[in-house]
C-alpha cells in the first residue's frame, strides 16, 4: 500500500463505522501532532467520499489543529474485513470497556459469527460468554453520561452491571449524582450495591437527601442509613456513648463493626503507673454511670 | 424433573462425613451422607448454587461401601448417639421415588438401632418407603409460610402436603423433624409464620416432632451477588452483615427478636418441643432460650438427653 496525502475534504469525517475509539478527543496527541505532524497514517477505505478505518483520533486532532492534509494509505476491502482491520489496529494499545463495547457491539451488528467474536473477545480478555457479550453491547448502545462515567472511574463490570440493572431514568438520575464526585471504583460498587439493593427492596430508587452529599464517602454515609437502618442506629447509639464517656486519648473502647461478637475492647496505652491509675478511675467512672452497659446491650443485641 | 442429567458416581472417598459447621457458631455434630450432590427443586436461595459448580446430579449409589462408613463412624463414637441425614447436599425424597436410594438405607439403621437416620425434604411423598419405615428413620420437613414456598421454593410440595405427610410418617411410627430453615424476613412475615405454626400443631402430633432447627437466611457471600441478579426482593428484604465465619446473617439484634417470637409461639404449642438452633451463637442461644449452651459438645449432649427420652432403651 502506498502513503498518500489526503486532503480532508475528501474523507467523511462523520462516518464512524469503524471506529472503537472512545473519546476521540487526546490533548497529548494533539499536541504532539502540532509538534511533529502525524508520524502513523491514517487508513482509508477506498470509496467516495473515502471512509476512516483507522486513525479517527489522528484525524479529530487535525481538524482541531486546522490542518488541510494528512498521511494516509488507501484500502479497499469488504467493510467486515475493515471493522477487523481498525479492532486489531487497536489491541495494542490497550482499549477502555466503552472501547471494547464498540468493538463487539460493531462485530454483532455487522453479522459476525459467534465464534468470531467470541475469538476477539478473548483477545480483549474477555470471557467469551453471552451474557458477558449482552453487557458490552448493552454498554455501546448506552448515552455519552454512562459512558464518560464508565471510562473515568475505570469502572469495573459489577459497577457497570450495576447500572445496566437500573432503569433508563433512574441511571440518569444516578450518573448525575455520581459525575462532579472523586471515587475510586470501589466505593463506586459500594455505592452501586445500595442502590440496587433499595430497588429490589422498595420497587424504586429513592435520592432523596442523597444530592447535597459533599463526597464519594459522605454519599455512602447517606446510603448506608438507608440501606441498614438497624445498624446505623447501633453505631450511632454506640458513638453517642462513646462521646458521653468522654475518654481520654490513650483509652479506647472498640465493639465489633457489626455488633455481632458479643465483647467489647477497652485498649490502654499505657507510659506509667499514673496513667494506670488514672484509666482505672475513668473506668470505674463510666462503669458507674452506666456506659459500659449501655454499649454490651448493643453487641449482646 | 425429566431433563436433569443425573450420574452415577463411582465410590471413592468419604461420602460419610462430618457436617462443615460454621466457625465461632454452635453446630449440632450433624453427620451428612452425599448419597446425592445436587438438587432438582432449584430453591431461590440455595446455597448449593454456590458450593457445587456442576447442573448435574451425582448419585453415590454403592449402598455397602455407604453403610460400611456409618459403621465407622457409629464404631468410633462413644459418647454420643449419632444423627445421619441425607440432606445436606441435596432434597432426601426429591429423586428417591425414581432411584429408591434410602431404602436400604432405611433398613440398615432400623436393623443397627444404634444411630439414627434423618431424610429431610420439601417433597412430600413417602408412599415407597412407608411399608420399610421403622422409629430409626426420622421423616423431616422444611417448612416455611406458603408465601415463600410460592415464590422462592416453586419446584417443592406445598405446606399442607407437607405437613400431611409428616403426619403420615408419625402415623407409620416415625418420629418427624421439622425445619424452619431458612427463615427469611419480608413484610409481614410475622404474621405467616403465626399462621405457620398453627398449622403444624392442628395437623401434627406436637409429642412425636423429635426436634425442631430455627436457622434464619444465611449465606456466602457470593450468593448475595445472585440474589441480586435476579431480584429476589423477599431475599434481600432485611439487614445483612458479614458473620464472624464469613458468611452473610441478619443483624445478631434482628436475629434475636425474630428467633424469641418463633420461640416463645412454638414453646406455647407445646413446651416439651425440643428447639434448636441451626449454625447460632452462644450468646444468641443464651438470650433466646435462657440457656447455655456453651459449644457443639453440649448441643450434642442436649440430642443425646432428647433422643434418650424418647426411645428409652431402644437405642
Amino acid at each position: 500500500m502506498e502513503m498518500k496525502t489526503i486532503s480532508l475534504h475528501d474523507i467523511d469525517l462523520n462516518d464512524r463505522r469503524f471506529c472503537i475509539s472512545y473519546a476521540l478527543e487526546d490533548e497529548t496527541l494533539t499536541e504532539s501532532i502540532r509538534e511533529v505532524g502525524i508520524v502513523q497514517p491514517a487508513l482509508l477505505l477506498d470509496a467516495s467520499p473515502l471512509i476512516v478505518i483507522t486513525g479517527f483520533r489522528r484525524l479529530a486532532s487535525a481538524k482541531k489543529l486546522g490542518l488541510a492534509n494528512i498521511p494516509a494509505m488507501i484500502k479497499k476491502v469488504r467493510a467486515d474485513e475493515a471493522l477487523l482491520l481498525s479492532i486489531h489496529d487497536n489491541l495494542g494499545r490497550g482499549l477502555n470497556t466503552v472501547e471494547k463495547a464498540y468493538a463487539l457491539e460493531k462485530m454483532a451488528s455487522a453479522g459476525f459469527p459467534r465464534q468470531k467474536i467470541f475469538g476477539v473477545m478473548a483477545l480483549l480478555s474477555l470471557n467469551p460468554h453471552e451474557k458477558v457479550l449482552g453487557s458490552f453491547v448493552a454498554i455501546a448502545n448506552e448515552g455519552k453520561p454512562l459512558q464518560d462515567l464508565i471510562v473515568r472511574h475505570d469502572a469495573s463490570m459489577k459497577s457497570i452491571e450495576y447500572l445496566l440493572k437500573l432503569d433508563a431514568q433512574e441511571r440518569r438520575r444516578i450518573i448525575s449524582l455520581l459525575s462532579p464526585l472523586h471515587i475510586t471504583d470501589s466505593l463506586l460498587r459500594e455505592i452501586l450495591e445500595m442502590f440496587i439493593l433499595m430497588k429490589i427492596r422498595k420497587g424504586a430508587v429513592d435520592l432523596k437527601g442523597l444530592r447535597s452529599a459533599s463526597d464519594g464517602r459522605d454519599l455512602k454515609a447517606r446510603l448506608k442509613k438507608k440501606s441498614y437502618p438497624i445498624l446505623t442506629s447501633m453505631e450511632k447509639k454506640f458513638l453517642a456513648t462513646k462521646q458521653l464517656c468522654a475518654l481520654a486519648p490513650h483509652i479506647d473502647i472498640k465493639v465489633d463493626p457489626f455488633f455481632e461478637k458479643e465483647y467489647i475492647d477497652i485498649l490502654l496505652k499505657i507510659k506509667s503507673e499514673n496513667d494506670v491509675k488514672a484509666a482505672i478511675e475513668k473506668l470505674k467512672a463510666i462503669l458507674e454511670d452506666g456506659y459500659i452497659r449501655s454499649i454490651l446491650e448493643l453487641t449482646q443485641g | 424433573m425429566n431433563s436433569l442429567r443425573v450420574e452415577h458416581a463411582p465410590s471413592q472417598g468419604n461420602i460419610v462425613r462430618d457436617c462443615p459447621g460454621t466457625k465461632d457458631h454452635i453446630c449440632c455434630g450433624y453427620k451428612t451422607i452425599d448419597l446425592i450432590e445436587g438438587c432438582a427443586l432449584s430453591c431461590s436461595y440455595c446455597i448449593l448454587k454456590a458450593y457445587l459448580n456442576t447442573p448435574a446430579i451425582t448419585i453415590h449409589d454403592d449402598i455397602p461401601y455407604i453403610t460400611s462408613q456409618i459403621d465407622v463412624m457409629t464404631g468410633r463414637e462413644a459418647r454420643h448417639i449419632l444423627r445421619f441425614g441425607t440432606g445436606e447436599l441435596s432434597d432426601s425424597l426429591a429423586l428417591d421415588r425414581r432411584y429408591k436410594l434410602n431404602r436400604p438405607l432405611v433398613e440398615f439403621f432400623g436393623a443397627r438401632k444404634n444411630a439414627l437416620l434423618e431424610l429431610k425434604s420439601k417433597w412430600a411423598y413417602i408412599e415407597h418407603l412407608i411399608p420399610h419405615l421403622n422409629p430409626y428413620t426420622i421423616i423431616s420437613f422444611s417448612v416455611a409460610p406458603q408465601r415463600i414456598i410460592d415464590e422462592e421454593e416453586k419446584r417443592t410440595s406445598p405446606l399442607y402436603k407437607r405437613l400431611k405427610t409428616a403426619r403420615k410418617a408419625q402415623d407409620a411410627g416415625c418420629f418427624v423433624g421439622l425445619h424452619f430453615d431458612p427463615i427469611i424476613i419480608y413484610p409481614g412475615f410475622e404474621k405467616d409464620y403465626r399462621y405457620l405454626i398453627e398449622d403444624i400443631s392442628r395437623i401434627l402430633d406436637m409429642d412425636r416432632i423429635i426436634w425442631l432447627s430455627l436457622g434464619l437466611l444465611r449465606f456466602p457471600p457470593k450468593l448475595l451477588g445472585h440474589y441480586m441478579e435476579h431480584n429476589r426482593k423477599n431475599l434481600l428484604y432485611g439487614e445483612f452483615i458479614r458473620g464472624e465465619d464469613g458468611k452473610m446473617r441478619y443483624i445478631k439484634q434482628q436475629r434475636i427478636k425474630v428467633y424469641s417470637m418463633l420461640y416463645r409461639l412454638l414453646k406455647k404449642k407445646n413446651k416439651g418441643l425440643f428447639i434448636y438452633f441451626c449454625m447460632e451463637r452462644e450468646d444468641v442461644w443464651r438470650k433466646v432460650t435462657g440457656m447455655t449452651v456453651k459449644d457443639d459438645d453440649a448441643l450434642m449432649t442436649l440430642f443425646d438427653e432428647r433422643i434418650k427420652n424418647l426411645y428409652g432403651g431402644k437405642i
